[in-house]
């Protein structure tokens, strides 16, 4: 009988720690202390042993029971803890549910990590009105009387402020570089800011031509400053905005209101510069005009054009906003469709 | 416009093994973009002349037939061909297999092979000029005839480009980088430059000097648009194709050869960037005078074109009326004809902006204006007028120049500059050699005189006419010609006077992240000028809101006087492919009115930074959408750190819903609105299905704080007690009222009071409305028992059946 309760015991062991669930374990529960279980059956034959074996063996077989219970208890609270809060045929596949989200503009999020490079290096936000004179559009930058886009053909004249004198008659800004006056006719030099916005000009559009778009010019007025520090500021700028070492290059250019002018060219990172269809095979794309601003510009400021110098730079947001994801119609920008805004997170 | 590179090295000697890459890559660095750098032979690899020896039958076709060609030492190959001109001794341009043609002249270039055609097997193919890129040069009578090289001095084998010299390199340019200088419209110029830049010498045209002293009868009436007529007639022509060498250069850089007199012209222009014409001297009555047209003059332009001319048009002019488009294009009635033997020659100078007008206005650019657009100088004429008569000399020998007459009247002053070379030195950050300086300038063809601190320059005609004026652009000749890339860059300077604190520019920022980022909203852009439909949906009149002269379309000529139109038309996009949308837009609006007057009397209408906002969604969300709405307007200031704003009830928008809509005061002003669009108004933008909330705010009015304000408060010692209270009131008590009567004259252990629900519907009678509240009660000295609890909230009680009657249901 000894024989039997320590087979008895072993087994039950093994049984209690194989249950995966409460309910099997209450099965094995059933089956060894149950009415009818394997214990309670040995139980049942002590009163038929001989007297003298009967105390030693009842706790024997009493102690088993104990710890078989004990274990039993044990084992239901650890199978509790274990067992899944949910249903098991929860599926664990299914897409999460993403947060409701909202974005800024592409370009406005280009325009702020602009903002964020120049302010780095000190340099103020600023911004100027949109409607402006003639005056400030073309004149004090030095464009010359018969410059073509002072014809209604590139600039939104507003009406009945179409004649006149160059203070009387307004537009639609046709491009920021008038700002620049603006801010320095207001603030004393040295200056360092930027001054991006939207700007005008009426052309037919395409894929790549748009009435608004978006500029971002930056100007440094300071004594002595020669353009080839320029290069530095512009190199700094572009490796914030692509995340990385962006050769650059300066070459003959002209705009009016820089002498030097000049055009400034990246290093086609399509590419890297070893020559592409979106580089035209040429290795260098053509990002953005800057230069030395015109004597008549600093004059118009009211600066000595012989004391201060400066470097300024112009660069076209929407194209720039273009190259880093791949946009291939300007219009877009304008589309007010979120099915192409919300891409931009 | 495309250069020929052997056209160039007419006026400046190449070296022989020059690195064309290298020119490219120079000019684009010192001078214009060069686009594109095309050998031209290898357009015709593969490609060489034939001899074709005997023409045989083909068995299978009645269109077709065998050529035995000899393609070069004796070696003969059967070609099959459908020319309609095949001749035995004829010479022939054949494709080997591996060449590109192109079939018919249409469509891609194809690569030729081997191929059997109706069965007999061919050797390449027989070319008609237009598949090989040559029918400019080659003109058929019919579309079968293929192209025939009998003419030329070219052996069987020869290759093509041989054959017909054209080893050349065509140089492609960006226009848009050489606007500004009038002296790069032609090869001469660019000859110039590349002489500057590799220190080589540079070919000077001699001057014409007429041997007649006939006077042509030449009358300049308006000499400000007219500087210079040269007016020359010369006889003993006739019309004949230029030389064959002569066309292929006018053909190489793009344009058509015609016959001889009108290629000369051609060839002048495109040599010197002056633009020159020829008139048939017959056809001219009288004499030549430059005029202004008369209003509604007419004239007919070589193209067929028909114009009315308006008194700003300038004309060229015989004693009967205009013959001819100053500086844009000549007249039909007295163009070169088949019989013309003697011409007027036209070398003239005409006034930029002039000719760029009447170009534009009669859609008439041609490559003569766009080169007077830019501004070309009167000295240029005399290199014109030498070439010109070389060439008519050369191609008729017994041509006599019968009468001549140079009227300049607007001499060009050549500009003088003075830079001192500290001023240089600082500007470029190095010393430059002076015999570096003196040398590059003056391959340019400056004079530079070197005085004791620097220099005295005059600069060339052919830059004075706006190019160069002042030192600055002394220094950038300097700087192109020495070599950008041979600066060393250098640090920016700078001195450091307090870190950048913008608090508007900032608070711009906040609000469009916390739009955007917390709040989920997307931002949109749209252009300043608004739809018609829209305008007149959000407002009753057009009073005081700008317009454009010029707008991009008809109905879109008004300027944005408020941002919502645009987003209402953002709406009507949107609403086909979402059910359920947050848009808003941060931009300038402008009103005719309230004009600021600025520096040099520049008076600049109202223009003020605005917020707009739709929130969107399903009209049976209208209660949710605008508490919503509210909600994000209402949170704002605490979450971008400005001066808070309230809402109230003041002034109906004229788009609003009579019901749902409240003004946004900010310290007693209004500075903005937050409503439900009305029906009326929604239809009327497009919108078909959706509601929208929309939202104006006037952004300059807000007030950023100078520094968060936010304050600490101590975490309360003893607890803070909720106490929900639901009570009937009548349906149209406001919350304010609700609010007002409980908060008025309080309680000190009551806190504060939530909103917590409203109920309409089944168990409330009719004209009422239900309101659950939660009352904050608490007391900063000991926990309150229940009984204290109990009474604030009974006194609460009181108060609202006292002031507005209300019913309490449950406590």
């Amino acid at each position: 009988m000894k024989e039997r309760l320590e087979a008895l015991l072993e087994e039950g062991v093994a049984k209690i720690k194989s249950a995966k669930t409460e309910a099997e374990l209450q099965e094995v529960k059933t089956q060894l202390l149950g009415k009818n279980g394997s214990i309670t059956e040995l139980l049942k034959e002590i009163p038929k042993l001989d007297v003298s074996l009967r105390p030693e063996m009842g706790k024997a077989v009493n102690a088993v029971k104990a710890q078989l219970t004990e274990l039993i208890e044990t084992t239901r609270e650890e199978l509790k803890l274990k067992a899944s809060q949910i249903a098991p045929d929860f599926d664990c596949t299914l897409p999460g549910i993403e947060p409701k989200i909202g974005g800024l503009h592409p370009i406005t999020q280009m325009c702020y990590d602009l903002n964020d490079a120049f302010r780095s290096m000190g340099f103020e936000v600023f911004s100027g009105p949109e409607i402006t004179s003639e005056y400030y559009a073309f004149d004090n930058l030095n464009f010359p009387p018969n410059h073509p886009a002072r014809e209604s053909m590139d600039t939104y004249w507003l009406e009945g402020h179409d004649k006149g004198e160059a203070n009387e008659k307004l537009c639609l800004r046709p491009h920021l570089t008038g700002d620049s006056v603006r801010y320095m006719q207001t603030h004393k030099p040295p200056y360092r800011f930027v001054y991006p916005g939207r700007v005008y000009r009426n052309e037919t559009t395409d894929a790549r031509h748009e009435r608004a778009f978006f500029q971002y010019e930056a100007l440094i007025v300071d004594k002595d400053f020669t353009y080839t520090a320029g290069k530095v500021m512009i190199k700094s700028i572009l490796s914030k905005v692509f995340g990385r070492d962006v050769p650059v290059r300066m070459r003959a250019g002209f705009f009016p209101f820089v002498e030097p002018g000049f055009e400034i060219d990246m290093g086609c990172l399509v590419c890297n510069g070893k020559g592409c269809s979106v580089c035209k095979h040429v290795g260098w794309i053509e990002i953005m005009p800057g230069g030395t601003p015109h004597p008549n510009v600093l004059r118009s400021a009211g600066l000595d054009p012989d004391e201060y110098t400066g470097f300024y730079v112009n660069i076209g947001l929407d194209r720039l906003v273009m190259m880093r994801y791949g946009v291939d119609d300007v219009r877009l920008f304008h589309s007010t469709d979120l099915r192409f805004l919300k891409q931009f997170r | 416009m495309k250069l020929s590179l052997n056209w160039i090295k007419d006026y400046v000697k190449l070296p022989d093994d020059m690195d064309l890459t290298r020119l490219a890559y120079d000019l684009t660095m010192s001078t214009v973009e060069v686009e594109g750098c095309e050998r031209l032979s290898e357009r015709f690899e593969k490609i060489i002349v034939g001899e074709i020896k005997e023409v045989l039958p083909h068995p299978n076709a009645d269109k077709l037939r065998i050529c035995k060609v000899d393609i070069g030492e004796g070696e003969i190959k059967d070609i099959v061909c459908g020319g309609s001109n095949l001749e035995v001794g004829m010479k022939v341009v054949v494709a080997c297999p591996g060449a590109m043609v192109r079939w018919h002249g249409e469509g891609e270039p194809v690569e030729i092979k081997n191929a059997k055609l109706r069965g007999v097997p061919s050797f390449g193919m027989i070319c008609a000029a237009v598949e090989v890129g040559l029918a400019d040069l080659f003109p058929v009578n019919d579309d079968h005839e293929i192209m025939d090289l009998t003419a030329f001095d070219a052996p069987a084998g020869t290759p093509l480009a041989v054959a017909l010299d054209l080893d050349d390199i065509i140089l492609e340019i960006d226009n848009k980088s050489m606007t500004n200088r009038p002296d790069l419209w032609g090869h001469y110029g660019i000859a110039r430059e590349i002489s500057a830049l590799y220190d080589l010498p540079l070919v000077e045209f001699e001057k014409y000097v007429p041997t007649t002293t006939e006077k042509y009868d030449v009358r300049i009436l308006d000499a400000e648009r007219c500087p210079r007529y040269i007016g020359a007639r010369i006889e003993g022509l006739g019309v004949k194709p230029s030389p064959f060498q002569m066309q292929t250069r006018i053909w190489r850089v793009g344009m058509r050869p015609i016959n001889a007199l009108v290629d000369i012209t051609n060839y002048v222009m495109l040599a010197t960037g002056q633009p020159t014409h020829v008139f048939d001297s017959n056809h001219i009555i009288d004499h030549i005078e430059v005029r202004r047209a008369s209003e509604g003059e007419a004239l007919g332009l070589l193209n067929d074109k028909q114009l009315k001319l308006c008194t700003d048009d300038l004309v060229i002019a015989d004693s009967e009326g205009a013959v001819a488009l100053a500086g844009v294009m000549g007249g039909a009635k007295d163009s070169v004809l088949p019989e013309t033997t003697s011409v007027i020659l036209e070398v003239a100078n005409f006034e930029s902006r002039g000719v760029r007008r009447t170009a534009l206005r009669y859609d008439n650019r041609t490559e003569a204006s766009s080169r007077y657009e830019k501004a070309v100088d009167p000295e240029r004429c005399d290199q014109a007028l030498s070439l010109a008569m070389k060439l008519f000399a050369e191609l008729y020998p017994e041509m006599n120049v019968t009468a001549f007459n140079d009227q300049y009247l607007g001499k060009l002053e050549e500009k003088e500059i003075d830079v001192d070379f500290e001023w240089l030195d600082r500007r470029l950050g190095m010393r430059i050699p002076q015999e570096i300086v003196a040398r590059k300038l003056g391959a340019l063809g400056f004079k530079v005189t070197f005085t004791e601190k620097g220099m005295h320059i005059v600069v060339p005609s052919w830059r004075s006419t706006g190019d160069v004026s002042i030192k600055a652009d002394i220094m950038e000749e300097v700087a192109r010609m020495y070599g950008y890339e041979n600066f060393k860059a250098t640090s920016i300077t700078t001195t450091f006077d307090g870190a950048i604190n913008q608090l508007e520019v900032d608070l711009v920022r906040k609000i469009k992240e916390y739009l955007a980022f917390r709040c989920n909203m997307q931002e949109i852009f749209t252009y300043p000028w608004m739809s018609d439909e829209c305008v007149n949906a959000i407002f009753p009149t057009t009073d005081g809101i700008l317009a454009l002269a010029t707008p991009p379309s008809p109905n879109e000529r008004y300027v944005k006087c408020s941002l919502l139109p645009n987003i209402c038309r953002a709406i009507v996009k949107n609403e086909r492919n979402f059910d359920s949308f947050d848009i808003f837009e941060e931009a300038q609006i402008f009103l005719d009115s309230d004009y600021t007057q600025n520096y040099k009397g520049e008076s600049l209408p109202c223009q003020r930074k605005h917020l707009g906002c739709a929130f969107v969604g399903a009209s049976d969300r209208v209660a949710e959408l605008f508490r919503y709405a509210k909600g994000v307007i209402g949170a704002m200031p605490s979450y971008t750190h400005m001066e808070s704003f309230t809402f109230e009830k003041n002034e109906k928008p004229y788009w609003a819903d009579d019901v749902v809509w409240q003004n946004i005061m900010l310290n007693g002003k209004k500075i903005g609105d937050i409503a439900l669009l009305s029906k009326k108004s929604a239809l009327a933008c497009g919108i078909k299905v959706l509601s929208a909330i929309l939202v104006e705010l006037d952004m300059d009015a807000l007030v950023p704080f100078k520094s968060r304000t936010n304050r600490y408060t101590r975490l309360p010692e003893f607890p803070t007690n909720e106490f929900d209270i639901s009570f009937l009131v009548d349906s149209m008590t406001t919350w304010n009222q609700i609010y007002d009567a409980i908060m008025g004259k309080k309680n000190e252990l009551l806190q504060d009071v939530k909103f917590v629900e409203e109920y309409k519907g089944k168990q409330i009678p009719e004209g009422k409305k239900s309101i659950t509240i939660k009352l904050i009660i608490g007391s900063a000295e000991k926990t309150l028992t229940s009984q204290e609890i109990e009474a604030v909230a009974n006194s609460v009680m009181k108060k609202l059946s006292k002031l507005l009657s209300a019913d309490v249901r449950t406590v």
